[in-house]
C-alpha cells in the first residue's frame, strides 16, 4: 500500500461526501417522478400523509405519481403561472392548451388562480378548462 | 444535424482521427510489409526514422479517440433538449437507434484496446533496441480498423441527426415490470431478487480486489507458476463475469437508491441529469478498474520478451495498482452513497 494509494483513497473519500451532501441539501429541486429540475412557476408539490413534500417539475408528472400512489397523499399545491403563488389544487382553474410549459414531456396543462387568467390563456393559446386532475375521492 | 459546441469538438476529433487514421492504416501496412530482420545501416535509420513518426502518430491519433468516449455522452446529452419527449439520454439514443448502439459498444471496445495498445507502445519505447517494434505494429492493424469504424460512425452518426421525431421517455422502457435488467435477476434469484443481487454485486467486487492485492503483495514473486496463473486467470474470469453484474446492480438496485428515485431504474438519468454529481466518476472508475486488468492480459500476452521483462513487470505492477485503486475507490464510492443517502 503506498502513500498515493492512501491520498487516491481519501479524495476518493471527500467526494464522494460532497456528492451526498450535495443530493442531500443543496439539490433538493429534482422531479420526484423523472429526476429533471424543477422550475419555480411550475412547480407542483404533495403533500403526503406523513407530511413530507414530493416537488414535481410540471403537472403532468405530479399527475403520473399521484395516479399511482393516490392512498398515500394528503393534498397537492399548484403555482399559479401568473404570480407564482402557491395554491391548493382544489382552488385553482385547469386549462389544457397549445402551449408547453415542459418539452420533455409536453405538458399543456396549465394551473391559474384567478378564473380570468384562466380564460384569457385558453382564448389565447387555444385552450379549454379541464377538470381538477389532483381530484380524491373521500 | 444539431450544431452546437458538442457536435463541432466530436465531428473535428472525429474527421481528424478518420484521416489521420487512414494514413496510419496505409503507413502501418506499408512498414509491415517491407519489414525485413537483416537490412543495411542506411535502409536501418531510414526505417527508424519512419517507424518513430508511425509510432508517434498512433499516440497522437489514439489519445484523441480515448477522448472521444466521454465526450460522446456529453454530446447525447445536449441533445435532450433538443429532441421532443427526450426527457434524458435515453430518448436521444431512440432516434438513430442502430447507430447509437454501435457507437455505444464499439466505443469501450476501442478505448479498451487503444489503451492497451499505449501501454504497449510504452514498454517498446523504454527499450532502446524496440524489440516490439514488429509486434506493435501488427496490434495497430486492427487498431486502425477499429478506429476507422468508430470515426466513420461518429461522422455519420453526427451528420444523420435531425430530432424531427417525437421520441418516448425512459420511463416507458426501463420502469416496466418486463425490463430486460429485472429479467436476468428475476430469472436466478426469483421475484425478491435485490438483496441477492447486492450480495454478488459486493462479493464478485470484494474477491476481485482481494485477487488484484494478492498480485501487488510481497509474496507474490515467491509463488510457483501453477497458483500465480490460477490467480492470474481467475482475476480475468472474475472482472469479465463482474461487467454484466456491476451493470445489472446499476439498472436495479444502486441507480435507483442512489437517485432516491426506487422506481426509477434508467442509467441515463443516474449518470448524465447531475441528481447523483459524482455518478460520472463511480462508472469511470469502474471502467478504468476492469479495463486495467484487461490491460495486463495485452500487456503480458505480447510483451513476452526477455529483454523487456524488467520493464514490463514495473509496469505490470504499476497497471495492477492502478486497477486495485480504481476497484477499491468505486466500491468505497457506492458504499458511502448507499450508507448516507
Amino acid at each position: 500500500m503506498t502513500k498515493t494509494f492512501w491520498i487516491g483513497i481519501i479524495i476518493v473519500l471527500i467526494v464522494s461526501v460532497m456528492g451526498v451532501c450535495y443530493q442531500k441539501y443543496l439539490s433538493s429541486n429534482h422531479c420526484a417522478y423523472d429526476g429533471c429540475a424543477v422550475t419555480a412557476i411550475y412547480e407542483v408539490d404533495i403533500v403526503l400523509k406523513d407530511s413530507s413534500v414530493k416537488k414535481f417539475c410540471s403537472l403532468y408528472c405530479a399527475t403520473q405519481w399521484f395516479k399511482k400512489n393516490i392512498q398515500v397523499v394528503d393534498h397537492v399545491i399548484v403555482t399559479d403561472e401568473i404570480r407564482g403563488n402557491k395554491i391548493d389544487s382544489y382552488m385553482a382553474y385547469f386549462v389544457e392548451s397549445d402551449l408547453i410549459t415542459n418539452k420533455s414531456n409536453n405538458n399543456r396543462i396549465h394551473a391559474f388562480q384567478q378564473r380570468q387568467h384562466a380564460q384569457t390563456h385558453a382564448k389565447k393559446f387555444k385552450g379549454s378548462a379541464v377538470d381538477d386532475p389532483f381530484e380524491i375521492d373521500e | 444535424m444539431i450544431v452546437n459546441v458538442f457536435t463541432l469538438v466530436m465531428l473535428f476529433i472525429a474527421l481528424l482521427s478518420f484521416s489521420l487514421g487512414g494514413y496510419l492504416f496505409y503507413a502501418t501496412l506499408k512498414t509491415l510489409l517491407h519489414f525485413k530482420t537483416n537490412i543495411s545501416l542506411e535502409t536501418k535509420s531510414r526505417f527508424e526514422e519512419k517507424g518513430y513518426l508511425i509510432f508517434l502518430l498512433a499516440c497522437v491519433v489514439l489519445s484523441v479517440r480515448m477522448f472521444a468516449w466521454p465526450w460522446f455522452y456529453f454530446m447525447l446529452q445536449s441533445f435532450v433538449s433538443e429532441v421532443p419527449g427526450a426527457m434524458c439520454i435515453f430518448g436521444v439514443t431512440r432516434i438513430l437507434p442502430d447507430t447509437v448502439t454501435f457507437l455505444q459498444i464499439i466505443k469501450p471496445v476501442s478505448f479498451f484496446i487503444m489503451g492497451g495498445w499505449l501501454l504497449c507502445y510504452y514498454v517498446d519505447k523504454s527499450i532502446p533496441t524496440s524489440p516490439l517494434a514488429r509486434k506493435n505494429l501488427l496490434f495497430l492493424l486492427p487498431i486502425c480498423g477499429v478506429l476507422l469504424a468508430d470515426s466513420t460512425g461518429d461522422i455519420y452518426y453526427i451528420i444523420r441527426m435531425k430530432p424531427l421525431m417525437s421520441v418516448s421517455c425512459c420511463a416507458t422502457f426501463f420502469d416496466t415490470p418486463l425490463r430486460p435488467s429485472a429479467m436476468i435477476p428475476q430469472a436466478l434469484f426469483g421475484r425478491d431478487f435485490e438483496q441477492a443481487l447486492f450480495i454478488v454485486f459486493y462479493s464478485t467486487n470484494i474477491t476481485l480486489i482481494i485477487l488484484l492485492f494478492t498480485t501487488l503483495s510481497r509474496k507474490w514473486q515467491s509463488l510457483a507458476p501453477m497458483p500465480r496463473n490460477i490467480i492470474l486467470y481467475s482475476q480475468v474470469v472474475i472482472a469479465v463475469v463482474n461487467i454484466p453484474i456491476v451493470i445489472i446492480s446499476f439498472f436495479e438496485n444502486i441507480g435507483p437508491t442512489l437517485m432516491q428515485l426506487p422506481l426509477h431504474h434508467c442509467i441515463y438519468c443516474f449518470m448524465g441529469k447531475g441528481i447523483v454529481p459524482d455518478a460520472p466518476v463511480i462508472l469511470g472508475l469502474f471502467a478504468i478498474g476492469t479495463f486495467a486488468i484487461g490491460w495486463m492480459g495485452i500487456i503480458r500476452l505480447i510483451c513476452r520478451n526477455g529483454e523487456t521483462q524488467p520493464v514490463t513487470e514495473r509496469l505490470l505492477r504499476k497497471v495492477n495498482g492502478l486497477s486495485a485503486f480504481c476497484l477499491s475507490a468505486f466500491i468505497t464510492m457506492v458504499t458511502i452513497h448507499l450508507f448516507l443517502i
